[in-house]
C-alpha cells in the first residue's frame, strides 16, 4: 500500500462518515412520501416506480453498510476503509439496525390489532426502520472514530 | 474504554515521534483505527497488537494491560 492509499482512504473514509446519515436522512423522508400518497394498488405506473425506487435504494443502502462501498476504488483502498474499526462499527450498526428492526415489528403487531396492515407495508416500515437505524449508527460511529484523529 | 484495559499506544508512539498516520502505515491500518484504539475506543485483535507492539519495538504487555496488574 501506498501513502497516497492511506491519504484516499482517510478522505473517502471521513466523507463516507458525513454521507451516510444524510443517506439515512433522505432514505426515511421518502417513507413519509410512501405512506402519505396513494396506495400501490391503484395500479399508476408512477407508484410502481416510486415504490421500484425505494426498493433499489434499501438494496444499494444495505449492500454499502455491508461491504463499505466504493467499488470503483482500488482493494487496498477499499481494505483500509474496511479495517477493524470499521468492522467492529459496522458490527454494531447491524446490530442497531436489528434491534430498531425487531421494535418496529412488535409496534406493527400491536398496531396490527387496531387496523389491518397490508404486507407490503409491513415489510417497507420493518426495512425502512432497521436500515436507517443501523445506517444512522454506523455513521455516528465513524464520525466518532474520526473526531480528535 | 472496555472496564480493566489499561493501554499506553499514545505514550509509546510520542516517544518515537511518530504520527498517528505514520503508525498507521507501519501496520496497516487506518489512521482511524489508531485514534480509537488510543481513545480506548477499540479493542484491538491480537493480530493487531502484535503488529502494533512490533512497529513501536516493545511488548504487547507495554501496551495493553489489565488495570489490576
Amino acid at each position: 500500500m501506498t501513502s497516497t492509499d492511506y491519504e484516499t482512504a482517510e478522505r473517502l473514509g471521513r466523507k463516507r462518515a458525513r454521507i451516510l446519515p444524510v443517506f439515512a436522512i433522505f432514505f426515511l423522508m421518502q417513507q413519509a412520501s410512501y405512506f402519505s400518497g396513494p396506495n400501490v394498488d391503484t395500479g399508476r405506473p408512477v407508484d410502481h416506480i416510486r415504490i421500484a425506487a425505494w426498493l433499489v435504494m434499501s438494496i444499494v443502502l444495505l449492500v454499502v453498510l455491508a461491504n463499505g462501498g466504493y467499488w470503483f476504488r482500488s482493494r487496498e483502498v477499499r481494505a483500509l476503509m474496511n479495517d477493524e474499526a470499521t468492522q467492529a462499527h459496522r458490527t454494531d450498526a447491524f446490530r442497531f439496525g436489528f434491534f430498531a428492526a425487531m421494535i418496529a415489528c412488535v409496534g406493527l403487531y400491536v398496531l396490527g390489532w387496531f387496523e389491518p396492515l397490508g404486507g407490503r407495508d409491513v415489510i417497507h416500515v420493518v426495512m425502512s426502520c432497521g436500515i436507517g437505524a443501523a445506517l444512522v449508527r454506523f455513521g455516528m460511529l465513524e464520525r466518532r472514530a474520526y473526531r480528535d484523529a | 474504554m472496555p472496564e480493566g484495559l489499561a493501554n499506553r499506544l499514545r505514550e509509546h508512539r510520542a516517544e518515537r515521534e511518530l504520527t498517528q498516520a505514520a503508525l498507521a502505515e507501519m501496520v496497516g491500518v487506518s489512521r482511524k483505527t489508531i485514534n480509537t484504539v488510543e481513545n480506548g475506543v477499540f479493542v484491538p485483535s491480537t493480530t493487531l497488537a502484535l503488529k502494533l507492539a512490533r512497529a513501536l519495538g516493545c511488548s504487547v504487555e507495554a501496551l495493553f494491560s489489565l488495570e489490576q496488574d
